[in-house]
């Protein structure tokens, strides 16, 4: 018999959820939802089943039995069957979708130390690689979907926000900052990354690197829910290089020297040991992040607002990074068929830089390491208060743009100044303030028709200040110099989306979704300089008449474009499903005949385990075989990639222009067409999961500069054109499973692997690429930016020089004191060679690619009673580096060198290790080849690292409300604390294209935390 | 939103091609800013000075033994251990080219601007000259470095560089360019010729042009004296003398030697030289204040410091023109160390005489010779010091005139086209790139005068012969152009 049944609907942390889904199993007419205090009230009969659901939470059924009160916990679903994902221009239930997307949770990084969400990402997700290169906070970390798309254009994914297609990338000013930084991760309702061609293809022309979206949190019906969330944390550097101790500099130094029969020495003096290293870094960095927010709604109003305060100093003196974070979402029902809303990110995020120049004189990292141990960074003595030049013989101050040599004997090679001085007294800032914004309307007309329209800005306002002392370092030159400059980054972006969905018959389930965008970014930016400062004094901004040459500059560009989309949706009895979509853009920065493309996009799915044959295999609850097609664009290609234009081009102080750029009327679209197969499979009830990709990415018609033969003078000797492919291909697994799920403890693990192949299919002429700095080479059926060099064999074992290996096998000693090679006989090696030759064009060989063959994460989370403890591996190998900065650190030159040079060559009967030849000042271009890669220094990538480690606590709900609180947790945790790999460099993902030099070490941080809820 | 405001935008910073060279005032921009492209160049983005506003000069001297690189600097130039891919010398090519390129592009635009009536033929003449002689003087600065010198005897037949007259704008002219291959010595010094020639021709005066515009700008005076040196060059000694003779008295030395670096852009004696303005220069990493003053990282040798032609009272060694640091002599023609406004000093009168001096030595009309010769020494000899008289040989005269082109030019990279031209010479006993002074600070004590320098060198000679004389042609250059030939032993 039925009766009332009350009852009260909480989530795990004791807070009543109104809006939920009452329901009696079998009496689909006997439903209610629960109100905003959570409570229901249903009619049932004993033996009845209610069914409670929401979405996000796990479904709980429970038997009525003899009460009549009947509270209920649902828990927090991240896997659940209803739940969503957003996909382009919309939202589709999980298991309805065919196309390839990973769902990272904003609570996974939520708690994270971190200058930007996306460095967090790491291992999360399968196919996604991102890789924060130093420690330098600023600097935007490297961000790939499933390889890399292009070899000249972007790489960078498109990353849409609530959206709004946001700016990425550095926002200007003399500071590196992060587009993303700009964005609170604690802010973060759900991270999307659409992968395959059908999901990217809705975003068509700028698909090809793969779409990220970012949802933002949203307010929920119920009463106001405040959240504070604090962490304090120390940052260290992971590593430091390993240098001469004052002792063995001074013998290494001055053996440089005896070597070469040279006249007099250089080192002397032991008074200091001085570590150059641990001044220009910092060992304990605070890091500390403060958040609160405020959520909740009536029937008609939802809201969700933060504030959030994040300071994080970097291990880089003086780097660091302040970010003031105001967000407000709202939504208004204004009546059933019309709503509004906004959502509106404002941050204020100020960056302070420095010169981290890897062959900059002071850039840090390069300066630090070469500095002489056994001086002082202070000398009172010096009007500076610096150690700086030395008094000559008529007691005045010379070679002030050195660093001083104390008791040595010479001035420091490589022109080095004291670096200490630029840290402490140069400034590099930029300061952003940033709107990323959006206002909506919904409207519904008729019954399952929704049409929108969103007209959203992004707005990045940068100012930059620059400032280098005249006293010493960069600015002696020219007697100080300041800079400020502003960056005004606009985009405008309005989206009109008309949506209808419907279900026919129980079975057919009908969507369409058809699109209108428009979008125009304007950037500018202007700069004035001064240079020759009337005095130090005036070291914080421009300041009129401070200065005796000013200069000026600035520019402008425009970039648009117009788009048409659709998307059409169909399955039959959630088994069999087809999604089809098509986009149409027209892009302004292509010639007029080329400007529109046309981007189709197709996925298929079949629902297994929805068919009767699987009725009786109870132990899979889910299995989906899915297959897509599409095809997308690179948008990343400049603004005016094909116009032959002439640039402002000055002789002494008369204005000129010149020409700049070889026009091609006939550029068109980079086009990447993307095929995946997979399966998504669940378990045991749903306690496993399995997910399958293979993809294969083909990029064609890239848009490469062809070079052109620099003796016609071509502006950088080259012009874009469509020639040239590149195809990616992989397979990725990923799988979680929930191994125990009890009352009080509780184990998920999730895992996942990629492999990823990349193979450059054509080139101009099929003409090797060879990067700028003469290390990598991109060459026809090789991964891009592959290791390229010579052999090298060793030290031989006689006389010291280093021999290397020529294209046929027969091997050649470097003779020094350099420029000439003669040949070299292992079975005898005292015996004089015969003149030979090592040839960059011939005798250089492939290294090792730069590229990880393949890369994952294991994640784990554990929690028992109010404990929980979690961490994260990641993995990544198959890959090659070269060490450039090992090599830096065995320079000929009079600077301090690595422990390595101990192991050099000294003489037959004393030939260390085989591998470092004979020192021999002045020699780097022999000694360590330094114009070229070689063997020498190419190590194995490989590694697997401690990406974070997590305990916390909460306390139990009934403590925790007593002291007026819905939730308290506390929690430790440390980040990128451990390594396991053979690279014998600072870390394996210090590396740009494949090549390690001069990287600021990347930091480890213990940080401490509370989560309050109220 | 329309199509019109979204998708059809025009660049704001740069000008598109159809418009370049549509009124005046776009003809003289584009004019100046083939100006630009030998002042500032590309390296890797940056201007720094290739060719002309420092890095001729630079490379010049870091290629013979008159000056010591006391740094890492230039010293892949200094050790003669460059490669086809060593950016010191791929961007003399490169960057050179840029700027024939961009005098090619004057030539043809100004052409199409008279034929239209824009601009009418005296202007476009003055035009076409100031770029006909760039385009000459660019070509001359590359075949000293990538080719061997002009040989009277034999066929002359040695591959030279391309000689670029067509500008590339367009695929065809690009297929065009690539077809061309190296045009042999012979032929190349006979285009330089012929465009000085016609430069000549078509060229206002430096009196015309006035002022500082007479120096820094092409004049009909620069390319005569540019032709005394591509004659030398081709041992027409002849027409050094016709040519020298049509400006000799037209310019005179500054009395102090000094004063035409002191004032750069304005003196008696500056022929042709390249502006930089403190707003407007190679950079800390290029301009020649900046390199060879301030940051000392190219000295001058115990080579020519020790050199028994000069006196060690010569007013060349005095404080205005070297500064001795830690013992160690600095050059201090380029003044400018803060804002690096100094004259790239390109054609001195100073050199004209010692060209025409030469060529009368050459021909044995001594005595003319000998009074040019003196002009330039006396000017810097202490008061009450001795001319030269008469010299014993011929050989001897010689070899007096070339030890003052060494002093006189000391750090104004003149030294490699000398080393260059006179590998073909019998009277100096010349095989290759003589042995230098070791890379880095030489100590004070090698510059004691008295005796000339004997060692030690840390930077051995490289002969004539070997492969490494002459710079390889980029590897850029050869991965893109089917018909570029590379110089032997570098392939």
């Amino acid at each position: 018999q039925e009766r009332p049944i009350t009852g009260t609907v909480s989530d795990s942390q004791g807070m009543p959820i109104p809006g939920v889904n009452v329901t009696v199993k079998n009496a689909p007419n006997r439903g209610a939802q629960t109100d905003f205090d959570g409570n229901f009230t249903i009619n049932a009969a004993n033996n009845e089943v209610l069914v409670f659901s929401f979405v996000g939470l796990t479904r709980v059924e429970r038997t009525v039995g003899t009460a009549t009160v009947l509270n209920v916990t649902m828990q927090e679903d991240s896997e659940s069957l209803d739940e969503v994902v957003v996909v382009g221009y919309g939202v589709q239930a999980k298991r309805d979708v065919t196309g390839s997307i990973s769902q990272v949770k904003g609570d996974e990084i939520a708690n994270l130390v971190t200058p930007s969400f996306e460095a967090q990402l790491a291992g999360r997700a399968a196919g996604v690689q991102v890789t924060t290169q130093s420690g330098i906070i600023g600097e935007t970390p490297r961000f790939r979907i499933r390889g890399i798309a292009s070899i000249t254009s972007g790489t960078y994914p498109l990353i849409v926000v609530d959206g709004i297609p946001i700016y990425t990338g550095d926002l200007g000013g003399y500071a590196s900052n992060n587009a993303l930084g700009d964005i609170n991760p604690t802010d973060i309702e759900s991270i999307e990354i659409l992968k395959d061609g059908s999901a990217t293809a809705i975003y068509g022309s700028r698909a090809a690197n793969g779409v990220v979206l970012i949802t933002t949190k949203s307010g929920r019906e119920g009463r106001m829910t405040i959240n504070a969330n604090t962490s304090v944390g120390f940052a260290t550097p992971i590593s430091k290089f390993d240098l001469l101790k004052t002792a063995d500099f001074i013998t290494i130094s001055n053996e440089k020297r005896t070597n070469r029969n040279a006249a007099t020495l250089w080192a002397a003096g032991t008074e200091f040991d001085t570590d150059w290293q641990d001044a220009v870094l910092n060992n304990s960095a605070l890091q500390q992040d403060h958040n609160v927010s405020f959520s909740g709604g009536t029937s008609n109003t939802t809201y969700y607002l933060s504030l959030g305060y994040s300071n994080q100093e970097s291990v880089a003196r003086p780097n660091d990074m302040e970010r003031y974070s105001f967000r407000s979402n709202i939504d208004q029902k204004i009546k059933d068929w019309l709503s509004v809303g906004v959502n509106a990110g404002l941050t204020r995020t100020e960056y302070n830089g420095l010169n981290t120049g890897t062959n900059s004189l002071s850039g840090n990292i390069f300066n630090a390491t070469r500095q002489h141990p056994n001086v002082p960074i202070y000398n009172a003595d010096h009007p500076s208060g610096y150690n700086i030049g030395y008094r000559g013989t008529d007691g005045n101050w010379l070679s002030e743009n050195l660093v001083g040599p104390w008791d040595n004997l010479a001035l420091i090679g490589d022109n080095l100044p004291n670096i200490m001085y630029a840290i402490e007294n140069n400034n590099y800032y930029s300061k952003i303030n940033r709107i990323i914004s959006n206002v909506y309307a919904d409207v519904k007309p008729i019954a399952g028709v929704n049409f929108r329209t969103q007209v959203s800005v992004d707005q990045a306002n940068t100012s930059g200040f620059l400032y280098w002392s005249p006293v010493h370092g960069d600015g002696q030159s020219t007697n100080g110099r300041v800079q400020n400059n502003n960056t005004d980054l606009t985009r405008w972006n309005w989206q009109n989306i008309l949506s209808y969905n419907n279900t026919f018959a129980d079975a057919h389930t009908v969507g369409l979704t058809l699109i209108n965008e428009f979008q125009k970014q304007r950037n500018q930016s202007f700069f004035a300089t001064g240079t020759d400062l009337s005095d130090t004094f005036f070291n914080k901004n421009l300041i009129s008449n401070s200065y005796g040459i000013p200069g000026s500059g600035g520019g402008l560009t425009e970039n648009g474009f117009i788009s048409y989309a659709g998307r059409f949706n169909y399955n039959y009895a959630n088994r069999y499903y087809l999604q089809a979509t098509l986009r149409r853009d027209g892009l302004s920065s292509l010639p007029e005949a080329n400007r529109f493309g046309t981007f189709p996009g197709v996925s298929v799915g079949w629902t297994v385990s929805e068919e009767a044959f699987m009725d009786g295999v109870d132990a899979v609850n889910d299995f989906k075989i899915r297959g897509s097609y599409g095809k997308v664009g690179n948008v990343s290609i400049g603004n005016y990639p094909y116009l032959g234009l002439y640039g402002a081009a000055k002789y002494g102080d008369a204005n000129g222009i010149g020409y700049a750029q070889f026009g091609n009327n006939n550029l068109r679209w980079e086009t990447s067409t993307k095929y995946d197969v997979g399966f998504d499979l669940r378990m045991f009830n749903n306690r496993f999961t399995f997910n399958f990709d293979y993809f294969l990415n083909e990029t064609d018609d890239l848009i490469l500069d062809l070079e052109t033969p620099m003796s016609l003078g071509i502006p950088n000797n080259s012009y874009s054109a469509n020639i040239g492919a590149i195809k990616n291909s992989g397979v990725e697994l990923a799988a979680e499973a929930r191994i125990i799920q009890t009352q009080d403890f509780t184990w998920n693990l999730n895992a996942n692997i990629s492999f990823v192949d990349n193979e450059v299919v054509s080139l101009v002429n099929g003409q090797d690429r060879i990067a700028a700095n003469n290390f990598t080479i991109t060459r026809e059926g090789e991964p891009i930016n592959t290791l390229y060099g010579f052999r090298y064999w060793g030290v031989n074992p006689a006389n010291g020089n280093p021999v290397y290996y020529k294209a046929d096998g027969s091997l050649v000693q470097g003779m020094l004191p350099g420029g000439t090679y003669t040949t070299f006989d292992a079975a005898n090696p005292a015996a004089a060679g015969t003149a030979a030759s090592l040839s960059a064009a011939a005798d250089r060989t492939l290294l090792g690619q730069t590229l990880p063959k393949y890369f994952g994460g294991l994640s784990s989370s554990m929690a028992y009673k109010g404990f929980d403890f979690g961490f994260l591996f990641r993995f990544s190998g198959g890959n090659k580096i070269f060490n450039a900065t090992r090599r830096d650190l065995l320079n000929m030159n009079f600077t301090n060198n690595s422990t390595e040079i101990l192991g050099r060559w000294q003489s037959v009967e004393n030939p260390g290790d085989g591998w470092t030849p004979r020192l021999y000042w002045g020699t780097n271009t022999t000694t360590n080849l330094s114009s070229s890669a070689y063997s020498r220094f190419v190590e194995d990538a490989d590694f697997i690292k401690l990406d974070n480690i997590t305990l916390g606590y909460t306390l139990p709900s009934d403590i925790s409300q007593r002291m007026g609180m819905s939730k308290f947790r506390v929690y430790a945790q440390a980040q990128n604390v451990w390594i396991i790999t053979d690279y014998s460099g600072a870390d394996p993902e210090m590396e740009i294209a494949g090549v390690d030099l001069n990287l600021t070490p990347r930091s480890s941080i213990v940080s401490f935390g509370l989560n309050i809820g109220l | 939103c329309t199509e019109e405001n979204v998708l059809e935008l025009e660049p704001f910073n740069q000008v598109s091609e159809d418009a370049a060279f549509s009124t005046p005032a776009l003809i003289e921009l584009s004019l100046t800013g083939m100006y630009n492209a030998a002042q500032r160049g590309d390296y890797v983005g940056q201007g720094r000075g290739y060719p002309f506003g420092a890095a001729s000069i630079q490379q010049g001297d870091n290629r013979g033994e008159d000056v010591v690189n006391t740094q890492t600097f230039y010293q892949l130039t200094y050790t003669g251990t460059y490669d086809p891919s060593t950016l010191n010398n791929v961007f003399m090519w490169s960057d050179t080219y840029r700027l024939i390129n961009r005098a090619n592009i004057v030539i043809q635009g100004v052409n199409t601007a008279i034929e239209n009536g824009v601009i009418t033929q005296e202007v476009g003449d003055d035009y076409l000259g100031q770029a006909k002689f760039m385009r000459a003087i660019a070509h001359l600065e590359l075949i000293s470095h990538f080719a061997k010198p002009y040989e009277t005897s034999g066929s002359n037949s040695n591959l030279g560089i391309p000689y670029r007259e067509i500008p590339f704008t367009t695929e065809a002219n690009i297929e065009a360019g690539i077809a061309q291959g190296r045009n042999t010595v012979h032929e190349v010094y006979t285009k330089i010729i012929a465009d000085l020639d016609e430069a000549e021709g078509l060229l206002k005066t430096k009196a015309e042009r006035g002022g500082t515009l007479g120096i820094v700008r092409a004049t009909m005076e620069a390319a005569i004296a540019y032709k005394t040196r591509a004659y030398l060059h081709m041992r027409e000694w002849q027409k050094v003398i016709t040519e020298g003779e049509k400006i000799l008295g037209d310019y005179s030395l500054t009395a102090d030697p000094n004063d035409v670096f002191e004032n750069g852009y304005n003196n008696s004696e500056s022929i042709f030289s390249m502006e930089n303005t403190a707003n407007n220069n190679p950079g800390v990493n290029a301009a020649l204040g900046s390199q060879y003053n301030r940051r000392a990282l190219v000295v001058i040798s115990p080579i020519v410091w020790r050199n028994e032609f000069w006196l060690p009272n010569d007013l060349r060694r005095s404080e205005d023109l070297v500064s001795m640091r830690s013992g160690i002599p600095h050059t201090n023609k380029y003044k400018d160390d803060v804002n690096y406004s100094d004259a790239t000093p390109l054609m001195r009168y100073a050199e004209v005489l010692l060209n025409v001096a030469e060529a009368y030595a050459r021909l044995d009309r001594l005595a003319e010779a000998l009074d040019l010769l003196n002009e330039v020494r006396d000017r810097s000899l202490p008061a009450g010091a001795a001319s030269y008289s008469a010299f014993g040989s011929k050989e001897d005269l010689l070899r007096a005139i070339i030890a003052e082109r060494r002093i006189e030019f000391v750090m104004e990279g003149k030294r490699w086209q000398d080393i260059h031209r006179l590998q073909v010479d019998t009277f100096v006993d010349y095989d290759g790139v003589p042995a230098k002074v070791a890379n880095g600070f030489p100590p004070a004590s090698a510059y004691t005068l008295g005796t000339p320098y004997s060692g030690p060198y840390g930077v051995e000679a490289i002969p004539y012969s070997d492969f490494r004389f002459l710079w390889p042609i980029p590897q850029q250059e050869m991965n893109n152009n089917p018909n570029m030939v590379q110089n032997p032993g570098w392939e």
